[in-house]
């Protein structure tokens, strides 16, 4: 048996990655670098809801930035607040846009605990919504991954244009960390990368237990023949939308995450280069992986932020050549190659002709 | 109690009518084999009843429910399974895995989040696998299956739903002879317990197992009745076995 399919080898390694990325603060004195490597975890959340999203559910899902960006905006906008008092009650850009009260998109802001939480319900409600619509008429693959785009370019388009509200294309600039009672959340101390890695572990170890469990197990059938589960007796769109709010939740997560560590959200997030670079990171590390993903996201964003002043203009097309090669070459990324190469090891040494293990290395048809 | 009634079923293709005034009963327990030359409406009949297609005129009751025009997912849970034409298995999970979705007791996706194990599948994937001749199989991905292990996988997912009524069209396309043999004696088996529906062309299959035989022509009944009336009737020489009986 290929130890990649071993579900208790996949535990193990799960405990071992988390270990060694929880030891980073250990060794980086740096709290910049800190800030930084935080920042991939919450990139490592994107990709882990695409990985759920696309790989598992077989929903490609090229608007991942609406969940993120929605959810970055709600932190931003709670995070803003706290810093206005009764003397100073509005946030001065929109002084600027010479608005003369608060708009009541902002009142509840005011509460942070109410604010975290609609941060976190409002697009996971809108996931739902947009979701259930789009599976129920039963729009699917490359159609619905063109109407997530459509609707990201939207969204991105609104949030410039109300600029009164959002501050337009400067984004909102909190101009105090996050304030959890009495407890400020420094961005580049341990505890806020802790933090960061917390939810990603919890994340992860849901997303696994989810694929494990019999919904999971509907959810990848549905992503081989969706209209045979049907006949089953499921209901498809049901499970389509679960699986789409789920990862967009992950999302919203990961863009408060993202706002608590950079104390800045702009359009940028609604950007359709960032939502496509999410599904690039789960394509190159693997989307049939949750942790490939992850991984994905870090070596990309990690090779970016090293090898992209190198390049500076060509890193996209470096990026995108690199892209086309995990494509052609490595179909399941390189999660999938690790697991040939486990798989050629564990038949030479044991050979099994009754085993799954065995027969994944043959070229199966319609990969 | 009537089990599977159709009654003036119609369903037309823009202006081209497909199913014609089709009316036919399906009694509780028997071996119903539905035949026609090609475009006679067989496949699209299985459509109609499972859900697939909307009918345009008619009414299909099962067990009293009216089901016409309920969604695929409401109709397989009141009890009607379906083989599919081309078998249509889920390729990249084990056979395993195919079974275990196909045993939908449980269909709820959040209620499902947190269920692991279904109680009642080991013992009912030991009984439905020994029963299709899976059990050495169950651990290979259903893609490399051969053909007629193919078509026993899907036979073995409509029987993991534990239907009242078994829709297979064209069980035994493509089999050999000793495949053919062995899914003869599978259904003989299932014939005891099920009420089955069968599309099927190999005439040789049909006089096999049918206990009752239905043939269909331009979308509406032709004939029906036990086998030798049906292979003596001039009708269905003329329009189906002509060619083939001489």
């Amino acid at each position: 048996m290929n130890p990649y399919h071993n579900v208790k080898a996949q535990w193990l390694a799960y405990g071992v990655f988390f270990a060694l990325l929880a030891l980073v603060p250990m060794l980086v004195s740096d709290s910049f670098l800190l800030n930084q490597f935080a920042t991939y975890g919450v990139f490592g959340m994107l990709a882990l809801s695409i990985s759920l999203c696309w790989g598992f559910g077989g929903i490609l899902n090229l608007g991942q930035g609406i969940p993120f960006g929605l959810g970055a905006y709600g932190m931003a906008m709670t995070m803003q607040m706290q810093t206005q008092d009764a003397s100073n009650p509005m946030p001065p850009f929109m002084l600027n846009n010479s608005l003369d009260h608060l708009p009541l998109l902002w009142e509840p802001f005011r509460q942070t605990a109410l604010g975290i939480v609609l941060a976190l319900a409002v697009p996971t409600l809108f996931c739902a919504i947009f979701g259930g619509l789009m599976f129920r008429a039963r729009v699917s693959g490359p159609f619905f991954a063109i109407m997530t785009l459509a609707m990201l370019s939207a969204w991105y388009t609104l949030i410039l244009d109300i600029q009164p509200y959002t501050n337009g294309a400067n984004g909102i600039t909190p101009p105090s960390p996050l304030k959890l009672g009495d407890y400020a959340v420094d961005p580049y101390s341990p505890v806020a990368y802790w933090s960061v890695l917390a939810l990603l572990l919890v994340a992860t170890v849901g997303a696994k237990l989810m694929t494990l469990s019999r919904f999971g197990l509907v959810v990848q059938a549905v992503r081989g023949d969706a209209e045979r589960v049907r006949f089953l007796g499921y209901n498809v769109a049901g499970y389509e939308t679960t699986v789409y709010t789920i990862a967009g939740f992950i999302a919203a997560v990961a863009g408060c995450c993202w706002v608590v560590l950079t104390q800045y959200v702009s359009p940028a997030q609604f950007d359709t280069t960032f939502s496509l670079s999410m599904v690039i990171w789960a394509g190159i590390g693997g989307r049939l992986s949750l942790i490939g993903a992850i991984i994905g996201a870090f070596l990309i964003q990690g090779a970016q932020s090293y090898l992209g002043d190198t390049f500076l203009n060509t890193w996209l097309l470096v990026l995108g050549a690199f892209f086309i090669l995990v494509v052609r070459f490595l179909p399941k990324g390189l999660a999938g190659l690790l697991e040939s190469i486990l798989g050629r090891f564990s038949t030479s040494s044991k050979s099994n002709g009754n085993d799954v293990a065995a027969h994944r290395l043959y070229p199966q048809p319609g990969e | 109690m009537s089990f599977l009634e159709i009654k003036h079923l119609c369903k037309s293709f823009d202006t081209v009518p497909v199913i014609n005034d089709f009316s036919i009963e399906i009694v509780e327990q028997t071996l119903c084999c539905l035949v026609g030359p090609n475009g006679a409406g067989k496949t699209t009949t299985m459509d109609l009843i499972t859900g697939r297609q909307k009918p345009t005129s008619g009414q299909i009751t099962f067990c009293d429910d009216d089901i016409t025009g309920l969604d695929e997912h409401q109709i397989a849970r009141l009890g009607i399974g379906r083989k599919f034409q081309v078998p249509a298995v889920f390729r990249d999970l084990s056979v395993r895995q195919n079974l275990e979705v196909a045993f939908s007791r449980s269909t709820n996706p959040l209620k499902n989040i947190f269920r692991f194990r279904e109680p009642g599948f080991s013992q009912r994937l030991d009984q439905i696998a020994t029963q299709t001749g899976l059990t050495e199989r169950l651990g290979v991905e259903a893609g490399i299956l051969s053909h007629g292990e193919t078509q026993w996988l899907e036979i073995g997912m409509v029987l993991m739903q534990d239907p009242r009524l078994l829709l297979l069209d064209e069980p035994v396309a493509g089999m050999t002879e000793a495949e053919i043999e062995k899914t003869v004696s599978i259904f003989k088996e299932l014939k005891k317990t099920n009420t089955l529906v069968v599309v099927e062309h190999d005439m040789a299959f049909v006089r096999e197992i049918a206990d009752v035989v239905t043939v269909m022509h331009m979308g509406s009944l032709l004939a029906q009745g036990p086998i030798r009336d049906i292979e003596a009737d001039p009708r269905v020489r003329e329009v189906y076995l002509g060619d083939e009986e001489g």
